[in-house]
């Protein structure tokens, strides 16, 4: 197992939103968490890249306690975060950006190389390299966000959201690009209000309502579930 | 900036930055061309004094996002720590006077001056700052500047506790004949005072542009989650700009203890001289804080010179509330927040 998450119970000062949330994902599987909003997929994403502490339960990464390392130390454990917001260097160029992606590599050889594969996976950051990354397009963020997550060369990745506010291309766009990554062997959960692309596209699924995980199983399955249909796609 | 430039030089001279510029040369040169040449050497070697204290006010604000008045204290800590070391220098240097030490002691004490800071500021993060910041960041900028002027008023009380209210001053750092240019005679202290500041904002300027420590200062004050998410180590960083703001203000105070003997509130006229600067450049980068750091000089010496002595607050303090009225993000303030890009 490559994330044992176990009774994490989590939130915001005294304001608790995640209860006993328990999850777990395989190497090398892409597993997707749906639910609707304000429900804490946000939130557990935080808590798991170390953004927030957890008020009880526990992380295992690679058979390692990670429980309420902070985000710098998750990173250099091998998780990458893609957040909701991106937290773009907005002020720095595209590859300046990409190379930050790269901060806990110091070989400048093995920062080539991440780049190389980025650029090559999102051409349009080529073209793009030294343009200011707050004068860019919402999907080029987007992509820009998830090619910084890719810079370290991760082991696991957390992507939050990656359509939101995006036009349907873009979206499309967006999922091809994680599905190569998935192709080339990176674990990837994640977190999305359209159910119905993410349950096409993941191998595992799990259902997050009020900080509770409700529903878990093979993405397929969950598809078919009455209850899935009847929540999430109004059928 | 850069993109202004490649619009051509007539269109730059036409933006905030361009006219303020342009203005503050042909001002500078009018007024050497009427009063001599020792008003454009004045405002040289206060611009760059003004420069060191105000990039380390920067990088407190656009990192930290601390207001910090208590600045002038690492100043003054600067020019303390300075003169401690250099009197017993110069003690020595009266005795031999083909030591080495009389090129390289003003080196020393300045170097010194230098560390002492940089020491005071990882003191000041370990008992102060560090301590507010993990207790609660709610309302952090108005408590942090409160934080700063109490550190203020101690630090100040502490000089005057131990060291006394005097004034501990030295005659000069290098001996000899003045520098001559042209036909104007400068003496060694000031355009040392000159070289120094210079060549550390030079430094200073490529390390924040160039070096991967540079850039996670950078991306820390760009966006502190995309910081720590890219795995910067928030802590170490935050003590670093602490300890390079406090450092920069220190060696101005220690290499100008030649103008500005020691004393306790020796650093008020620094500190507010380079809040005027952080004002009127705005928080746009490092080579807009130095721009600033002229002007203001300029203006303060221009003051002195045409209008009295009394009045080198007045004339920059009514300055910057027309700025704050009418252009708030200052001259160089950049449009997306961050400090200290290019
Ligand atoms: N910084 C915060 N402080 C307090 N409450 C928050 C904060 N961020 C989110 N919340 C609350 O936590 C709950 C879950 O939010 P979030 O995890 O963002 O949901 P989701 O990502 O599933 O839409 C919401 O009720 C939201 O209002
Ligand atoms: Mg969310």
């Amino acid at each position: 197992m490559l994330l044992e998450v176990t009774n994490l119970n989590a939130g915001y000062g005294y304001l608790q939103i995640l209860r006993d949330v328990s999850l777990h994902i395989n190497k090398g599987e892409y597993v997707g968490i749906v639910g609707p909003n304000g429900a804490g997929k946000s939130t557990f994403m935080k808590t798991v890249a170390g953004l927030l502490s957890p008020m009880s339960g526990r992380v295992m990464f690679n058979g390692e306690d990670i429980t309420g390392l902070s985000g710098s130390d998750v990173s250099r454990k091998g998780i990458a975060f893609v957040s909701e917001e991106m937290n773009l260097f907005v002020n720095m160029t595209v590859q300046e950006n990409l190379y930050m992606g790269a901060y806990n590599i110091k070989e400048k050889k093995r920062q080539n190389e991440r780049l190389e594969f980025v650029f090559e996976l999102f051409p349009r950051l080529a073209e793009r390299k030294k343009q200011l990354a707050g004068t860019m397009s919402g999907g080029e963020r987007k992509m820009l966000a998830i090619g910084r997550g890719m810079m370290s060369d991760p082991s696991l990745m957390l992507v939050d959201e990656p359509s939101f506010g995006l036009a349907p291309q873009l979206t499309a766009n967006v999922f091809e690009s994680l599905d190569v990554l998935m192709k080339n062997g990176v674990t990837i959960l994640l977190v999305e209000q359209n159910v119905t692309k993410t349950l096409a596209v993941t191998h595992r699924g799990y259902v997050l309502e009020n900080g509770k995980i409700v529903l878990e199983g093979k993405s397929a399955d969950l598809a078919e579930d009455s209850y899935v249909r009847k929540v999430f796609l109004g059928v | 900036m850069s993109k202004n430039m490649l619009a051509g030089p007539w269109f730059w001279m036409r933006t905030a930055p361009g006219i303020s510029i342009v203005t503050a040369v042909v001002v500078a040169v009018i007024a050497t061309v009427q009063s001599g040449p020792y008003v454009l050497v004045n405002v040289v070697v206060t611009g760059g004094m003004l420069a060191l204290v105000a990039t380390g006010l920067t990088l407190m604000l656009g990192v930290l996002n601390i207001p910090m008045f208590a600045h002038g204290e690492y100043f003054m800590i600067g020019s303390l720590t300075a003169y401690y070391i250099f009197t017993p220098i110069s003690a020595f240097i009266m005795e031999h006077p083909e030591s080495w030490l009389v090129t390289f002691g003003p080196i020393i004490a300045i170097l010194g001056a230098m560390i002492g800071g940089a020491i005071a500021g990882i003191i000041s993060e370990k008992l102060v700052f560090g301590p507010l910041r993990r207790r609660s960041t709610d309302n952090w900028v108005m408590n942090s500047f409160l934080l700063t002027v109490g550190v203020s008023v101690l630090l100040v009380n502490l000089h005057q506790l131990i060291f006394g209210a005097d004034f501990k001053g030295i005659v000069g750092y290098w001996q000899g004949m003045p520098v001559s240019i042209a036909d104007v005679y400068i003496s060694k202290d000031r355009a040392m005072a000159f070289v120094i500041s210079a060549v550390i904002v030079a430094l200073f300027y490529l390390f924040m542009t160039y070096t991967r420590t540079g850039m996670a200062i950078r991306a820390v004050s760009q966006d502190i989650t995309g910081a720590e998410i890219v795995g910067i180590d928030i802590e170490k960083i935050v003590m670093l700009t602490i300890s390079l703001a406090c450092a920069l203000a220190a060696v101005a105070g220690g290499s100008l203890l030649f103008m500005y003997p020691s004393y306790p509130t020796v650093g008020l006229e620094p500190l507010y001289m380079a809040w005027f600067v952080v004002i009127l450049s705005g928080l746009g980068n490092i080579l807009g804080a130095v721009a600033g750091a002229f002007m203001v000089a300029l203006l303060k010496v221009i003051t002195v010179e045409y209008v009295g002595a009394g009045w080198d607050f007045v004339v920059p303090s009514a300055l910057i509330m027309l700025i704050l009225i009418f252009k708030p993000s200052g001259i160089f303030g950049s449009d997306v927040r961050g400090v200290l890009d290019k």
